[in-house]
């Protein structure tokens, strides 16, 4: 705990010196701002301890690239294009209490619709459920729907039939030996692997929805295997969930801290790290 | 992706009427299309010489030049031949630096994992590089608006990850596998990788919903590709380009002509390629489908020749003996 809090602070000044004079945040050094990035930083400096004005250019950015109709893409150059991004927009502005800017990406979200299509018997996925898409007008995948399911919980749309149906589709695409990938639990018959990303961010969604049963498998698999996991990514978000379900998270968590502070410069994903500084602190800002 | 997108764009395209006619249509003029087989048995040995030599050969000239190696490394699994391995990317990275290249950056937008750390950004992948080659996720970072110059996916544009955009040189280095949805999947269907996820998603169903046999061929049409290396070192026959088997073939096929790459690849893996939609259509704009047009150099293809398990609905696309 010691060796946390005296490191946070150098985490936090390393995140921030990739801001850029427009107030956003990019991905990687040398790019220019992006809404992922400058979003998942405001939650990031924010539990960290990072004074307000530091985080007010960056929630100002954000709130400069709503549209009209309330949906977040992914920069001022390309401001239609993965509106998904919307879901982690009210986030923000729902932890902000910017209500405006909240129920206006709130009613994007809910009108935001993946295609289904009718059950296939050789497919092991109800493609006739609703969840949210990549891009609109296509089908939907446990990453978009996570992060929607999220966004509606925290602002107390959980009942809505929108996140039921979306929380049904997460739980149709839990792979049956536990976890989640990109959105496809099996293909010809065979399961496919897991990922720590998605299983982590899935399982986050689905705390306090469903039968607790119905995850408990993905949970262990990810408890299990929380020392082995590698990346700033998966790390993360194997912190993030096993502490949402009150799980002991500690050999994910001292590793997430090393790969923090030993990461070089182009390795360094200013979105993913500032996962890691939410999964740091402790704070669970992704449930009610 | 989802067997009912794939049937449903299928039966689409294969109204010939949907791409101006099959193989059969006009084709590109004769062009003679060197394709060079390389014999590597293994993964153990280092094959920078060698790379250098057929590349200079062929022509390439990468001197001064900012030069961008297009992987595949679409999923991680410990003990399948999904990606392409990499000594053969360090291989190919350290030819060009050989060769002259003013920067070689490695790029890729891998379709299913968005951590970079399953991509071009594992360290254990990055350990083996030169430390003059970068390695940058193309799914996450800036991008340009390019017409799209084909039309058949109905996108007025694409968005490239700005790496490939701003490249003097694209280089192809795909693995040999057999896909579940079109086929093979060989240096033409890589190019989805040139795409970035925050745009088109993981996976980029926008793509598969337009058809993806429809956007290879946008993509071909609108991004060009320099040079293309085929890692058929252990390629992946069966249910890939996930979930196949190995097969190994020991083999980089080498050409500046992706087309006439892809045909070879696709003969050396006892496909016919005029048989498989997307590369007999390519056929149509670029050169080398016609086993005619290939001037095969290094070893004899014969060597090589194989027979790809595939799933039941390509057997059809076989064909052969070609060599």
């Amino acid at each position: 705990m010691e060796r946390l809090i005296s490191e946070t602070g150098n985490l936090v000044e390393r995140l921030l010196s990739l801001s850029l004079p427009d107030g956003g945040l990019p991905y990687y050094r040398g790019n220019g701002s992006s809404a992922e990035p400058t979003l998942l930083a405001v939650i990031g400096l924010s539990v960290s301890g990072a004074p307000a004005e530091r985080v007010k250019p960056l929630l100002a950015w954000v709130q400069g690239l709503q549209n009209a109709n309330g949906s977040v893409g992914v920069d001022p150059g390309h401001r239609d294009q993965g509106v998904w991004l919307t879901a982690q927009a009210a986030i923000v502005f729902h932890h902000y209490g910017i209500a405006e800017n909240a129920k206006k990406a709130l009613a994007f979200l809910l009108s935001l619709r993946s295609v289904t299509s009718a059950k296939d018997p050789k497919l092991r996925q109800d493609d006739t459920l609703t969840g949210w898409p990549w891009v609109p007008g296509t089908f939907g995948w446990v990453e978009p729907t996570a992060w929607s399911i999220i966004a509606l919980s925290l602002s107390g749309l959980g009942g809505n039939p929108r996140a039921e149906e979306g929380t049904r589709f997460l739980l149709d695409r839990q792979i049956p030996s536990g976890g989640w990938n990109y959105g496809n639990p099996a293909l010809g018959g065979k399961e496919l692997l897991p990922f720590w990303d998605t299983t982590g961010l899935a399982l986050v969604a689905l705390r306090g929805y469903g039968d607790p049963k119905r995850v408990g498998v993905s949970l262990e698999l990810m408890g299990k295997n929380q020392g082995k996991i590698e990346s700033l990514s998966g790390l993360s978000w194997a912190v993030l969930c096993l502490d949402s379900y009150g799980r002991d998270s500690a050999r994910a968590k001292g590793k997430l801290l090393s790969v923090m502070g030993s990461l070089r410069d182009e390795e360094f994903h200013a979105g993913n790290f500032a996962l890691g500084l939410v999964a740091l602190s402790g704070k669970k800002v992704f449930i009610p | 992706m989802k067997r009912r997108e794939f049937l449903k764009s299928s039966v689409v395209l294969a109204n010939a009427a949907a791409f101006g006619g099959r193989a059969g249509g006009a084709q590109q003029a004769s062009v003679p299309c060197p394709v060079t087989l390389l014999s590597m048995p293994d993964y153990g040995r280092d094959m920078e010489k060698e790379i250098a030599a057929i590349m200079a050969s062929d022509g390439l000239r990468l001197k001064g030049k900012k030069v961008l190696l297009k992987p595949n490394f679409v999923e991680a699994h410990p003990e399948r031949p999904i990606n392409t391995n990499p000594s053969v990317i360090a291989s190919v990275a350290h030819a060009c630096l050989r060769l002259g290249a003013a920067q070689v950056i490695v790029g890729e937008a891998s379709g299913h994992r968005r951590d970079p750390w399953f991509s071009v950004l594992n360290p254990a992948f990055r350990s083996i590089l030169d430390k003059k080659v970068r390695c940058v996720d193309l799914n996450h970072g800036d991008a340009v608006a390019v017409p799209n110059k084909g039309g058949l996916t109905g996108l007025p544009h694409f968005y490239l990850a700005r790496p490939v955009a701003e490249a003097d040189i694209l280089i192809s280095l795909p693995k040999m596998k057999t896909h579940h949805w079109v086929g093979v999947t060989l240096c033409l269907k890589n190019l989805f990788g040139v795409l970035p996820g925050i745009y088109y998603g993981w996976p980029k169903n926008l793509l598969h919903y337009r058809g993806i046999e429809r956007s290879i061929l946008d993509l071909a049409r609108t991004v060009k590709v320099h040079y293309s290396i085929v890692d058929g070192v252990v390629g992946m026959e069966g249910d890939g380009p996930i979930m196949g088997k190995a097969k190994p073939v020991g083999a980089l096929v080498l050409s500046p002509f992706p087309l006439a790459a892809d045909s070879t690849a696709a003969r050396m893996m006892g496909f016919d390629p005029r048989k498989i939609l997307y590369l007999a259509q390519a056929g149509r704009f670029l050169p080398g489908l016609r086993q005619q047009d290939v001037v095969i150099r290094g070893e004899r293809p014969a060597r090589f020749a194989s027979q790809f398990d595939c799933l039941d609905e390509f057997k059809g696309m076989r064909g052969g003996p070609f060599f």
